[in-house]
Protein backbone atom coordinates (compact mmCIF):
# COMPACT_ATOMS: atom_id res chain seq x y z
CA UNK A 1 0.00 0.00 0.00
CA UNK A 2 2.62 2.42 1.12
CA UNK A 3 4.58 1.47 -2.33
CA UNK A 4 1.33 2.16 -4.14
CA UNK A 5 0.94 5.57 -2.39
CA UNK A 6 4.26 6.34 -3.09
CA UNK A 7 4.60 5.67 -6.87
CA UNK A 8 1.19 7.40 -7.78
CA UNK A 9 2.02 10.80 -6.20
CA UNK A 10 5.69 10.18 -8.04
CA UNK A 11 3.81 9.81 -10.82
CA UNK A 12 2.18 12.95 -9.75
CA UNK A 13 5.32 15.15 -9.33
CA UNK A 14 6.64 13.76 -12.43
CA UNK A 15 4.08 14.68 -15.18
CA UNK A 16 3.10 18.39 -14.13
CA UNK A 17 5.17 20.80 -15.19
CA UNK A 18 4.08 24.61 -14.40
CA UNK A 19 3.71 24.20 -10.61
CA UNK A 20 0.69 23.45 -8.25
CA UNK A 21 -2.18 24.62 -9.78
CA UNK A 22 -1.59 22.32 -12.75
CA UNK A 23 -1.12 19.20 -10.62
CA UNK A 24 -4.88 19.58 -9.04
CA UNK A 25 -6.83 17.88 -12.10
CA UNK A 26 -3.38 15.41 -12.51
CA UNK A 27 -3.80 14.40 -8.67
CA UNK A 28 -7.91 14.28 -9.01
CA UNK A 29 -7.74 11.91 -11.79
CA UNK A 30 -5.33 9.75 -9.82
CA UNK A 31 -6.69 9.74 -6.05
CA UNK A 32 -10.45 9.90 -6.65
CA UNK A 33 -11.30 8.25 -9.99
CA UNK A 34 -7.73 5.54 -10.85
CA UNK A 35 -7.31 4.65 -6.61
CA UNK A 36 -10.56 5.21 -5.22
CA UNK A 37 -8.78 6.69 -2.22
CA UNK A 38 -11.18 9.32 -1.36
CA UNK A 39 -14.13 10.74 -2.62
CA UNK A 40 -14.45 13.85 -4.98
CA UNK A 41 -16.24 15.81 -1.86
CA UNK A 42 -13.28 14.94 0.00
CA UNK A 43 -11.16 16.15 -2.10
CA UNK A 44 -12.69 19.41 -2.78
CA UNK A 45 -12.77 20.21 0.91
CA UNK A 46 -8.81 18.87 0.73
CA UNK A 47 -8.12 21.39 -2.19
CA UNK A 48 -9.95 24.33 0.27
CA UNK A 49 -8.05 23.19 2.76
CA UNK A 50 -4.68 23.24 1.19
CA UNK A 51 -5.10 26.41 -0.28
CA UNK A 52 -5.90 28.12 3.08
CA UNK A 53 -2.72 26.20 4.36
CA UNK A 54 0.81 27.98 3.71
CA UNK A 55 3.07 26.34 1.04
CA UNK A 56 2.83 24.63 -1.74
CA UNK A 57 -0.66 23.71 -2.81
CA UNK A 58 0.89 20.18 -4.44
CA UNK A 59 2.66 19.08 -1.38
CA UNK A 60 -0.53 20.25 1.17
CA UNK A 61 -3.02 18.35 -1.04
CA UNK A 62 -0.43 15.27 -1.17
CA UNK A 63 -0.21 15.71 2.99
CA UNK A 64 -4.12 15.76 3.07
CA UNK A 65 -4.59 13.06 0.72
CA UNK A 66 -2.28 10.51 1.82
CA UNK A 67 -2.97 11.05 5.60
CA UNK A 68 -6.69 9.87 4.14
CA UNK A 69 -5.30 6.90 2.34
CA UNK A 70 -2.83 5.73 5.46
CA UNK A 71 -2.48 7.68 8.54
CA UNK A 72 0.44 9.93 9.54
CA UNK A 73 3.23 7.30 7.41
CA UNK A 74 1.09 7.64 4.09
CA UNK A 75 1.31 11.84 4.58
CA UNK A 76 5.07 11.59 4.21
CA UNK A 77 5.45 8.77 1.76
CA UNK A 78 2.56 11.23 -0.55
CA UNK A 79 5.07 14.32 0.43
CA UNK A 80 8.36 12.21 -0.58
CA UNK A 81 7.38 10.81 -3.83
CA UNK A 82 5.75 14.29 -4.71
CA UNK A 83 8.80 16.48 -4.35
CA UNK A 84 11.47 13.87 -5.70
CA UNK A 85 11.43 14.03 -9.56
CA UNK A 86 11.10 18.16 -8.52
CA UNK A 87 14.32 18.23 -6.43
CA UNK A 88 16.24 15.87 -8.92
CA UNK A 89 15.36 17.12 -12.11
CA UNK A 90 16.17 20.94 -10.13
CA UNK A 91 19.53 19.02 -8.95
CA UNK A 92 20.76 17.71 -12.76
CA UNK A 93 19.76 21.02 -13.90
CA UNK A 94 21.19 23.26 -11.40
CA UNK A 95 24.77 20.85 -12.02
CA UNK A 96 24.47 21.65 -15.87
CA UNK A 97 23.61 25.86 -15.63
CA UNK A 98 26.58 26.28 -13.40
CA UNK A 99 28.61 24.92 -16.45
CA UNK A 100 26.68 26.26 -19.56
CA UNK A 101 25.12 29.22 -17.99
CA UNK A 102 28.12 31.23 -20.00
CA UNK A 103 27.47 29.76 -23.49
CA UNK A 104 26.08 32.19 -25.88
CA UNK A 105 22.91 29.75 -27.05
CA UNK A 106 21.74 30.01 -23.40
CA UNK A 107 22.10 33.35 -22.61
CA UNK A 108 20.28 34.03 -26.07
CA UNK A 109 17.12 31.82 -24.88
CA UNK A 110 17.33 33.74 -21.69
CA UNK A 111 16.49 36.98 -23.39
CA UNK A 112 13.35 36.13 -24.68
CA UNK A 113 12.91 33.66 -21.77
CA UNK A 114 13.22 36.78 -19.18
CA UNK A 115 10.23 38.94 -20.62
CA UNK A 116 8.12 35.52 -21.33
CA UNK A 117 8.53 35.37 -17.41
CA UNK A 118 6.98 38.47 -16.86
CA UNK A 119 4.05 37.37 -18.99
CA UNK A 120 3.91 33.98 -17.24
CA UNK A 121 3.46 35.70 -13.92
CA UNK A 122 1.03 38.61 -15.08
CA UNK A 123 -1.49 35.64 -16.35
CA UNK A 124 -2.42 34.30 -13.13
CA UNK A 125 -2.45 37.42 -11.50
CA UNK A 126 -5.76 38.63 -13.50
CA UNK A 127 -6.99 34.83 -12.68
CA UNK A 128 -6.17 34.95 -9.48
CA UNK A 129 -7.59 38.62 -9.14
CA UNK A 130 -10.99 37.76 -10.25
CA UNK A 131 -11.49 34.58 -8.43
CA UNK A 132 -10.58 36.65 -4.86
CA UNK A 133 -13.88 38.76 -4.95
CA UNK A 134 -11.86 41.98 -5.91
CA UNK A 135 -14.73 44.74 -6.34
CA UNK A 136 -13.62 48.46 -6.41
CA UNK A 137 -14.06 49.34 -2.89
CA UNK A 138 -11.15 46.44 -1.55
CA UNK A 139 -9.24 46.93 -4.57
CA UNK A 140 -6.70 49.21 -2.85
CA UNK A 141 -5.85 46.70 -0.39
CA UNK A 142 -3.93 44.51 -3.10
CA UNK A 143 -2.68 47.61 -4.68
CA UNK A 144 -1.46 48.61 -1.39
CA UNK A 145 0.23 45.39 -0.63
CA UNK A 146 1.87 45.51 -4.22
CA UNK A 147 3.10 48.99 -3.48
CA UNK A 148 4.48 48.08 0.17
CA UNK A 149 6.50 44.61 -1.43
CA UNK A 150 7.20 45.20 -4.32
CA UNK A 151 8.37 48.83 -4.59
CA UNK A 152 9.22 49.84 -0.89
CA UNK A 153 10.19 46.27 -0.35
CA UNK A 154 8.56 45.86 2.85
CA UNK A 155 8.68 42.01 4.24
CA UNK A 156 5.50 40.12 3.33
CA UNK A 157 5.29 38.81 6.65
CA UNK A 158 4.09 41.72 8.74
CA UNK A 159 1.72 42.63 6.37
CA UNK A 160 0.57 38.85 6.28
CA UNK A 161 0.47 39.04 10.06
CA UNK A 162 -1.09 42.44 10.86
CA UNK A 163 -3.80 40.86 7.98
CA UNK A 164 -4.71 37.81 10.08
CA UNK A 165 -5.19 40.11 13.45
CA UNK A 166 -7.47 42.40 11.59
CA UNK A 167 -9.64 39.37 9.95
CA UNK A 168 -9.87 38.10 13.64
CA UNK A 169 -10.77 41.41 15.16
CA UNK A 170 -13.50 41.63 11.88
CA UNK A 171 -15.00 38.28 12.45
CA UNK A 172 -15.38 39.49 16.03
CA UNK A 173 -17.16 42.68 15.70
CA UNK B 1 26.10 28.93 10.07
CA UNK B 2 24.97 29.55 6.85
CA UNK B 3 23.14 25.91 7.04
CA UNK B 4 20.97 27.35 9.75
CA UNK B 5 20.56 30.56 8.29
CA UNK B 6 19.00 28.78 5.18
CA UNK B 7 16.44 26.22 7.02
CA UNK B 8 15.56 29.31 9.03
CA UNK B 9 14.48 31.60 5.71
CA UNK B 10 13.24 28.77 3.60
CA UNK B 11 10.77 27.84 6.43
CA UNK B 12 9.94 31.37 6.82
CA UNK B 13 9.53 31.44 3.44
CA UNK B 14 7.17 28.31 3.30
CA UNK B 15 5.24 29.56 6.44
CA UNK B 16 4.34 33.15 5.07
CA UNK B 17 3.12 31.80 1.72
CA UNK B 18 -0.29 31.58 1.45
CA UNK B 19 -2.00 31.49 -2.38
CA UNK B 20 0.57 29.13 -3.90
CA UNK B 21 2.98 29.54 -6.62
CA UNK B 22 3.13 32.79 -7.79
CA UNK B 23 2.08 34.48 -4.41
CA UNK B 24 5.21 32.42 -3.26
CA UNK B 25 7.60 34.86 -5.46
CA UNK B 26 7.26 37.83 -3.32
CA UNK B 27 8.67 36.30 -0.54
CA UNK B 28 11.76 34.32 -2.41
CA UNK B 29 12.62 37.16 -3.60
CA UNK B 30 12.76 39.53 -0.15
CA UNK B 31 14.30 36.79 1.49
CA UNK B 32 16.69 35.46 -0.98
CA UNK B 33 17.51 38.46 -3.22
CA UNK B 34 17.18 41.44 -0.93
CA UNK B 35 17.79 40.72 2.55
CA UNK B 36 20.38 37.63 2.28
CA UNK B 37 21.69 38.73 -1.47
CA UNK B 38 22.44 34.89 -2.17
CA UNK B 39 21.33 35.32 -5.49
CA UNK B 40 20.83 38.36 -7.72
CA UNK B 41 17.49 39.99 -9.51
CA UNK B 42 18.73 38.06 -12.69
CA UNK B 43 19.32 34.53 -11.27
CA UNK B 44 15.94 35.04 -9.66
CA UNK B 45 14.08 35.27 -12.83
CA UNK B 46 16.50 32.27 -14.33
CA UNK B 47 15.29 30.27 -11.94
CA UNK B 48 11.33 31.02 -12.29
CA UNK B 49 11.70 30.07 -16.03
CA UNK B 50 13.41 27.04 -15.19
CA UNK B 51 11.00 26.37 -12.57
CA UNK B 52 8.32 26.65 -15.14
CA UNK B 53 9.42 24.34 -17.56
CA UNK B 54 10.25 21.33 -14.73
CA UNK B 55 8.38 19.27 -12.79
CA UNK B 56 6.98 19.74 -9.71
CA UNK B 57 5.61 22.96 -7.38
CA UNK B 58 7.83 26.48 -7.95
CA UNK B 59 8.79 26.65 -4.24
CA UNK B 60 9.91 23.49 -4.58
CA UNK B 61 12.27 23.97 -7.36
CA UNK B 62 13.04 27.37 -6.13
CA UNK B 63 14.77 25.95 -2.65
CA UNK B 64 16.87 22.97 -4.79
CA UNK B 65 18.07 25.53 -7.11
CA UNK B 66 19.17 28.39 -4.41
CA UNK B 67 20.09 25.20 -2.09
CA UNK B 68 22.51 23.87 -4.35
CA UNK B 69 24.12 27.25 -5.58
CA UNK B 70 25.00 28.15 -2.10
CA UNK B 71 26.31 24.88 -0.45
CA UNK B 72 25.75 22.02 -3.07
CA UNK B 73 23.58 18.79 -2.32
CA UNK B 74 23.34 19.15 1.34
CA UNK B 75 21.88 22.91 1.52
CA UNK B 76 19.26 21.82 -1.73
CA UNK B 77 18.35 19.00 0.74
CA UNK B 78 17.98 21.19 3.64
CA UNK B 79 16.64 24.12 1.82
CA UNK B 80 13.36 21.60 0.18
CA UNK B 81 12.98 20.47 3.80
CA UNK B 82 12.53 24.08 5.02
CA UNK B 83 10.05 25.07 2.88
CA UNK B 84 7.70 21.94 3.39
CA UNK B 85 8.11 21.61 6.96
CA UNK B 86 5.65 24.88 7.78
CA UNK B 87 3.30 22.73 4.77
CA UNK B 88 3.50 19.15 6.76
CA UNK B 89 2.88 20.83 10.49
CA UNK B 90 0.20 22.92 9.54
CA UNK B 91 -1.64 21.12 6.84
CA UNK B 92 -1.66 17.94 9.18
CA UNK B 93 -3.36 20.20 11.72
CA UNK B 94 -6.09 21.21 9.39
CA UNK B 95 -6.29 17.85 7.52
CA UNK B 96 -7.59 16.30 10.99
CA UNK B 97 -9.77 19.38 11.96
CA UNK B 98 -11.32 20.94 8.66
CA UNK B 99 -14.62 20.01 8.58
CA UNK B 100 -14.69 21.56 11.78
CA UNK B 101 -12.19 24.59 11.41
CA UNK B 102 -14.52 25.63 8.23
CA UNK B 103 -17.32 26.56 9.95
CA UNK B 104 -15.57 29.11 12.48
CA UNK B 105 -16.30 32.93 11.16
CA UNK B 106 -12.63 33.98 12.00
CA UNK B 107 -11.41 31.06 9.88
CA UNK B 108 -13.36 32.09 7.09
CA UNK B 109 -12.59 35.83 7.32
CA UNK B 110 -8.56 35.54 7.33
CA UNK B 111 -8.62 33.33 4.04
CA UNK B 112 -11.35 35.65 2.61
CA UNK B 113 -8.34 38.35 3.42
CA UNK B 114 -5.25 36.45 2.65
CA UNK B 115 -6.82 35.60 -1.01
CA UNK B 116 -7.30 39.33 -1.61
CA UNK B 117 -3.40 39.61 -0.11
CA UNK B 118 -2.40 37.18 -2.48
CA UNK B 119 -2.97 39.15 -5.18
CA UNK B 120 -1.19 41.79 -4.26
CA UNK B 121 1.68 39.69 -3.51
CA UNK B 122 1.46 38.36 -6.99
CA UNK B 123 1.69 41.98 -8.34
CA UNK B 124 4.63 42.64 -6.00
CA UNK B 125 6.57 40.18 -7.65
CA UNK B 126 5.81 41.34 -11.04
CA UNK B 127 6.76 44.40 -9.81
CA UNK B 128 10.21 43.78 -9.22
CA UNK B 129 11.14 41.66 -12.07
CA UNK B 130 9.64 44.35 -14.43
CA UNK B 131 12.41 46.47 -14.86
CA UNK B 132 15.10 44.11 -14.73
CA UNK B 133 13.25 41.69 -17.63
CA UNK B 134 11.66 44.24 -19.70
CA UNK B 135 13.77 47.18 -21.18
CA UNK B 136 13.51 46.87 -24.50
CA UNK B 137 11.19 46.94 -27.61
CA UNK B 138 12.17 43.21 -28.09
CA UNK B 139 11.40 42.08 -24.26
CA UNK B 140 8.19 44.38 -24.90
CA UNK B 141 7.19 42.82 -27.99
CA UNK B 142 8.02 39.16 -26.40
CA UNK B 143 6.18 40.49 -23.67
CA UNK B 144 2.93 41.06 -25.37
CA UNK B 145 3.10 38.04 -27.75
CA UNK B 146 3.52 35.36 -24.15
CA UNK B 147 0.81 37.53 -22.55
CA UNK B 148 -1.62 37.08 -25.46
CA UNK B 149 -0.39 33.32 -26.33
CA UNK B 150 -1.36 32.41 -22.83
CA UNK B 151 -3.92 34.22 -21.81
CA UNK B 152 -6.24 34.84 -24.76
CA UNK B 153 -4.88 31.40 -26.40
CA UNK B 154 -4.93 29.34 -23.47
CA UNK B 155 -1.25 28.09 -24.13
CA UNK B 156 0.14 26.40 -21.57
CA UNK B 157 3.08 28.46 -19.95
CA UNK B 158 5.64 24.93 -20.65
CA UNK B 159 4.64 25.34 -23.92
CA UNK B 160 5.24 29.31 -23.86
CA UNK B 161 8.19 28.73 -21.93
CA UNK B 162 9.81 26.49 -24.55
CA UNK B 163 9.00 28.64 -27.98
CA UNK B 164 10.03 31.34 -25.92
CA UNK B 165 13.95 29.67 -25.74
CA UNK B 166 14.20 28.92 -28.86
CA UNK B 167 13.18 32.27 -30.40
CA UNK B 168 15.44 33.88 -27.67
CA UNK B 169 18.19 31.00 -29.29
CA UNK B 170 17.40 31.92 -32.78
CA UNK B 171 16.90 36.02 -32.44
CA UNK B 172 18.17 37.24 -29.31
CA UNK B 173 21.28 39.05 -29.13
CA UNK B 174 23.75 39.08 -26.22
Amino acid sequence: MLLKIFFTFLKIGAFTIGGGYAMIPMIKREVCERQGWISEEEFLDGIAAAQTCPGPIAVNISIYAGYHVRGKIGMLVAVLGTILPSTISILVIAMLFQRYAEQTLVQRAFTALKPAVVALIAVPLINMAQKSGLTLKNAWFPLAIAILVGLLHITPVYLILITIIYAIWEARK
Amino acid sequence: MIYLNMIYTFFKIGLFSFGGGYAILAMIQQEVVLKNAWITEAEFVEIVAISQMTPGPIAINAATFIGYKKAGIGGSLLCTFGVILPSLLIMFAITVSYLKLKKLPWFQQIFKRLRLLSVGLIAAALFMILGHAVKDWYSVGIFFCCFLATWIFKLSPFMMLIIAAIFGMVFGIV
